[in-house]
C-alpha cells in the first residue's frame, strides 16, 4: 500500500500567541503528524516588560508595586515573597500581628488563583458552567481585598517591614463566612466535574511528568505535587508564621492532568482551613516594624522563595548598600514550570494540548515579566 | 456493578445537572447591571486623584512638599510652586497628575503629610483623549466631571 | 532635590520617566564608555563599526557613534556624581559543614571559598569547575533541583558576570548558591545535561546579559526578539537605552519610552 497519494506529511501549526486556550500572549508552534504531537515549541516574551530593569532604577519601597502586576491573579503572594526577601536582607522580620493578615490575604490568594484557573482549565475542556461559578465565588475574595487595601487585583497589600493598612472592621469575620460558604462550593464544583465521565476521560493519563522528570525540569507547586513528591515550601521552610498552623500537603501518585486537578481541589480545602485557623488568632500589636523611612540594606544578597500558587516564586536580592535594588532576580514558577510543556505534550494528541497549557496553570505576565 | 449503573444510568450527569438548575433560582443570580446599578466600593478604593481643599476657608490643603512627586515609581506627579514674598512659605501653584501611567499604587498618598492628595472611590475614568488623563489642579481640586458619551 | 528642572507650567510630565533624584547614582561616567568599546559579541550590529581595531585612519577612536546619543541621554545627570564610592564589602561570615568539608576534598582549589550570609550558604567556584560542581552535587549529594540561573553584573570589577546558580535537595531540606565570577567574552559551559531546566534559564542569562553557554543546545533569545541588539541588564545599559532601531522598524513608532 506504498501509494504516495495517501503518504502523510509532518505539519507545523502555529498556536497562538491570540488563542483563547493558551491564556495570554503564548504562541506555542506545534509539530504534528496526523493527531499526533510530535514536538513543541514555546514563544515567548510577548508581555516583557523588563521588570527586572525596573527594579534597579526605582527604590526598595517603589518597586513592591510593580511584582504586583507579574502574576496578577496571585499579587499577594508575588508581593508577600518580594518584602519576604528585603526584610531577610535587612535583618527584620514582620510583627505577628502582621504575619497573621499576610497568611489570611495569601491563602485568600491562593484561592482566588487556583479557581481562575478552575473556571478557565473548564473551560477550556468544554464546561463551561464552572467558570462562572468560579468567578462568582472569587469576587467574594476581591471583595475582601478591595475593602482591605483599596486594589482589587494589583493589590500592594503589604509593605516591608509588615503592612500598610489595619485590618479593617468586619475582617474576620467576612473571612469566616467566606470560609462557611466556600467549603460548599468546592463540593459543588466536585459534583460538577470530579465524577464527570467527560471530565476523567479528557484528564486521566493526560500529560505525565514523573516525580524524576518533575525535578529534572525544576517543575514546583502543584504540579510536583501530583507527582507523589509531598514538598510544599510552607512546610520545608516556613515562612511568615505559616509553621503554626494545622495543615496537609495533598499528593497524588499519577503525575497527569486529573491528579493536578484534584491536588489543587485539595489545596483550596486546605487554605480554607489555614484561614479559619488564622482568623481565629490574629495576635493584636503593631503592624509595621521598625524600618524607616529611607529603606537602605546592608551590602549583601538573599534568596527567597514562597510557595505561591503556581509552585516556587523566588526572589533573589542583591543589595549595594544604596537606597535602591543593585539586582532583583525573580524566579517565576510559570516560566520554570511552562519549560515542561514539551515533555508533557510528546506524544499526545492536538486537544489534548489544551488541556495540557491548562493544566500548567501558567501567567504569562509572570513567563515573560 | 455499581460504576456500570452509574455509567448507564449517567448519574455523574445528572448530579451535574442538578447543581447547574439550582443556580437558576432567582435568588442566585448575582449579576450587576452596571450602569443603572452602581456597585458598592470599598472606602479604602484607589481610585481617582483628588486634592482636598480645607472645606473652611476653601484654600488647598496642600503644602507643596513635593514629597508626593518623590514617592511615586512611576514619576507622575509634578507639582509646581513658588515662594510666598511675605510669608516666606511655598505655595502651590500647579499640580499635574498624569492618571494614563498611574498603577494606583497609593504611594504616594502614603507619603501625603498632610492628606491632601487622596485617591478616591470614583473609578469611572475614561477619557476619549489621551490628554484627558492628564488633570491639572483645577480638576483635582473639583474631581473629575463624569464623561460625556459620545453615542 | 533638583526642583528647578522641573517643567513650571501644566505641561505633560512625559520625559521625566526616570526618577529625578536618584539617590547615589551608580553609573559613573568611565563605565559608560567602556562598554562601547567591548562592541557586545552580537553579531548583528550594522552601523557600530568594530571598536577594536587601533590601525584605522581615524583619528579619535573613541566610543562608536551609534551608542553615544543614547549613552548620553542615559549618563547626562551621573556625570556629575562620578565618584565611586568604595563598594562596602558583603559581611559574609565563613561556611562549614560536612558538606563543604566533602566538596573540598573532591575538588580542591577550584573551590574558592565556603560563606553563609543572612543564614543562607553559597560557595564561589572557578569557572570551569561549575558544572561539575553541580554534577557531584546532584549525584553525591542529593541536591537534584536547580532552581535558578541567573546573573549580576558588575562592570567595574576585572571580572563583571557573576553566574549565580542556586541548588536544592529535596532530601536535605536545604538551599545552597553557587557563584562563578566571569569576564567579558567567557564562555562557561552549560549545565543543560545535568539539569534539563537550566535550558531556558541560561537562554534568559543570555537574553539579558549576553553571557553565552558553550555547548547550550539552543542559545538564543528567549524574552526579547530575536533581532535585539542590546543586553538591557547589563547596567551600562539604562532604562532610557534601549534598541530605538528595532522599535522603530518593527512597531512604527518613534520610541517605546
Ligand atoms: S498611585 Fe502610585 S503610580 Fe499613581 S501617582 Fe500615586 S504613587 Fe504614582
Ligand atoms: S505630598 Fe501632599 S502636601 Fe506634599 S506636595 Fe504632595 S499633595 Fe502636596
Amino acid at each position: 500500500m506504498a501509494d504516495t497519494f495517501l503518504d502523510s506529511t509532518e505539519l507545523v501549526l502555529n498556536m497562538g500567541p491570540q488563542h483563547p486556550s493558551t491564556h495570554g500572549v503564548l504562541r506555542v508552534i506545534l509539530k504534528l503528524d496526523g493527531e499526533r504531537v510530535l514536538g513543541t515549541e514555546c514563544v515567548i516574551g510577548y508581555l516583557h516588560r523588563g521588570v527586572e530593569k525596573i527594579a534597579e532604577n526605582r527604590t526598595w519601597q517603589m518597586f513592591a508595586p510593580y511584582v504586583d502586576r507579574m502574576d496578577y491573579v496571585a499579587a499577594v503572594s508575588n508581593g508577600l515573597g518580594y518584602c519576604l526577601a528585603v526584610e531577610k536582607l535587612l535583618g527584620v522580620e514582620a510583627p505577628p500581628r502582621a504575619q497573621a493578615v499576610r497568611v489570611i490575604l495569601t491563602e485568600l490568594n491562593r484561592i482566588a488563583s487556583h479557581l481562575l484557573w478552575l473556571g478557565t482549565h473548564a473551560l477550556d475542556i468544554g464546561a463551561i458552567t464552572p467558570l462562572f461559578y468560579c468567578m462568582r465565588e472569587r469576587e467574594y475574595v476581591l471583595n475582601i481585598y478591595e475593602k482591605y487595601c483599596g486594589a482589587r487585583l494589583t493589590t500592594h497589600a503589604f509593605r516591608i517591614g509588615g503592612l500598610q493598612y489595619e485590618t479593617y472592621e468586619g475582617f474576620e469575620k467576612e473571612c469566616l463566612e467566606f470560609c462557611d460558604l466556600f467549603e460548599k462550593k468546592i463540593d459543588e464544583y466536585e459534583e460538577l466535574l470530579t465524577g464527570n465521565r467527560i471530565w476523567q476521560q479528557r484528564l486521566t493519563g493526560v500529560g505525565i511528568l514523573t516525580a524524576e522528570d518533575c525535578k529534572e525540569y525544576g517543575v514546583t507547586g502543584p504540579m510536583l505535587r501530583a507527582a507523589g513528591v509531598k514538598w510544599d515550601i510552607r512546610k520545608a521552610q516556613p515562612y511568615s508564621g505559616y509553621e503554626k498552623y494545622d495543615f496537609e500537603i495533598p499528593v497524588r501518585e499519577n503525575g497527569d492532568t486529573y491528579d493536578r486537578y484534584i491536588v489543587r481541589m485539595q489545596e483550596m480545602r486546605q487554605s480554607v482551613r489555614i484561614v479559619r485557623q488564622a482568623v481565629a488568632d490574629i495576635p493584636a500589636g503593631p503592624i509595621l516594624a521598625k524600618v524607616g523611612k529611607v529603606i537602605k540594606p546592608p551590602v549583601g544578597e538573599a534568596y527567597v522563595s514562597i510557595e505561591a500558587p503556581k509552585g516556587e516564586l523566588g526572589y533573589y536580592v542583591v543589595s549595594d548598600g544604596s537606597t535602591q535594588p543593585y539586582r532583583v532576580r525573580i524566579r517565576p514558577p510559570s516560566f520554570v514550570n511552562l519549560q515542561a510543556l514539551d515533555k508533557m505534550c510528546r506524544g499526545a494528541l492536538v486537544a489534548d494540548v489544551v488541556a495540557i497549557i491548562g493544566t500548567t496553570d501558567i501567567v504569562l505576565g509572570e513567563v515573560d515579566r | 456493578m455499581k460504576q456500570l449503573l452509574r455509567k448507564v444510568f449517567l448519574a455523574d450527569l445528572i448530579e451535574g445537572l442538578r447543581v447547574t438548575f439550582r443556580h437558576q433560582h432567582p435568588k442566585q443570580i448575582v449579576t450587576e447591571q452596571y450602569p443603572q446599578e452602581r456597585p458598592k466600593i470599598g472606602e479604602r478604593y484607589r481610585g481617582a486623584p483628588r486634592l482636598n481643599i480645607n472645606p473652611d476657608n476653601g484654600e488647598t490643603l496642600c503644602i507643596a512638599c513635593d514629597l508626593c512627586a518623590l514617592a511615586c515609581p512611576e514619576n507622575l506627579i509634578v507639582v509646581g510652586w513658588e515662594r510666598n514674598p511675605e510669608t516666606k512659605k511655598k505655595e502651590l501653584v500647579t499640580f499635574t497628575y498624569d492618571i494614563s501611567r498611574c498603577m494606583f499604587c497609593g504611594l504616594c498618598e502614603d507619603a501625603c503629610p498632610v492628606d491632601a492628595l487622596e485617591l478616591t472611590q470614583d473609578f469611572e475614568m475614561a477619557s476619549y483623549t489621551r490628554e484627558g488623563a492628564i488633570l491639572d489642579r483645577q480638576t483635582l481640586e473639583n474631581g473629575l466631571l463624569p464623561t460625556r458619551y459620545r453615542f | 532635590m533638583p526642583d528647578d528642572t522641573k517643567p513650571e507650567g501644566a505641561s505633560a510630565p512625559e520625559p521625566t520617566s526616570e526618577p529625578a533624584a536618584k539617590p547615589g547614582a551608580e553609573q559613573p561616567a568611565p563605565a559608560e564608555a567602556q562598554p562601547a568599546a567591548e562592541a557586545a559579541p552580537a553579531a548583528s550590529a550594522p552601523e557600530k563599526p568594530p571598536a577594536a581595531p587601533a590601525a584605522g585612519g581615524q583619528p579619535a577612536p573613541k566610543p562608536a557613534p551609534a551608542a553615544k546619543p543614547a549613552a548620553a541621554a542615559g549618563a547626562a545627570k551621573p556625570a556629575a556624581a562620578a565618584a565611586p564610592k568604595a563598594p562596602a564589602a558583603m559581611a559574609a561570615t565563613p561556611w562549614e559543614s560536612d558538606l563543604t568539608r566533602a566538596l573540598k576534598e573532591e575538588f580542591g582549589d577550584q573551590i574558592l571559598d565556603f560563606s553563609s550570609y543572612a543564614g543562607q550558604n553559597f560557595l564561589a567556584a572557578k569557572p570551569e569547575a561549575a558544572v561539575p560542581i553541580l554534577e557531584s552535587l546532584k549525584e553525591i549529594h542529593d541536591f537534584d533541583y536547580l532552581v535558578d540561573v541567573t546573573a549580576v553584573h558588575w562592570p567595574d570589577k576585572p571580572e563583571p558576570f557573576e553566574i549565580v546558580y542556586i541548588v536544592y535537595s529535596f532530601a536535605r531540606n536545604e538551599r545552597i548558591r553557587m557563584k562563578i565570577r566571569i569576564p567579558e567574552g567567557y564562555k562557561p559551559r552549560t549545565a543543560v545535561p545535568v539539569h534539563l531546566t537550566a535550558n531556558w534559564l541560561e537562554r534568559e542569562v543570555y537574553d539579558m546579559f549576553g553571557v553565552e553557554f558553550e555547548g547550550h543546545p539552543d542559545m538564543r533569545r528567549i524574552l526579547l526578539p530575536e533581532e535585539w541588539e542590546t543586553f538591557p541588564l547589563r547596567k551600562e545599559n539604562s532604562i532610557l537605552k534601549m534598541d530605538q532601531h528595532w522599535v522603530q522598524e518593527n512597531l512604527g513608532i518613534e520610541s517605546g519610552q
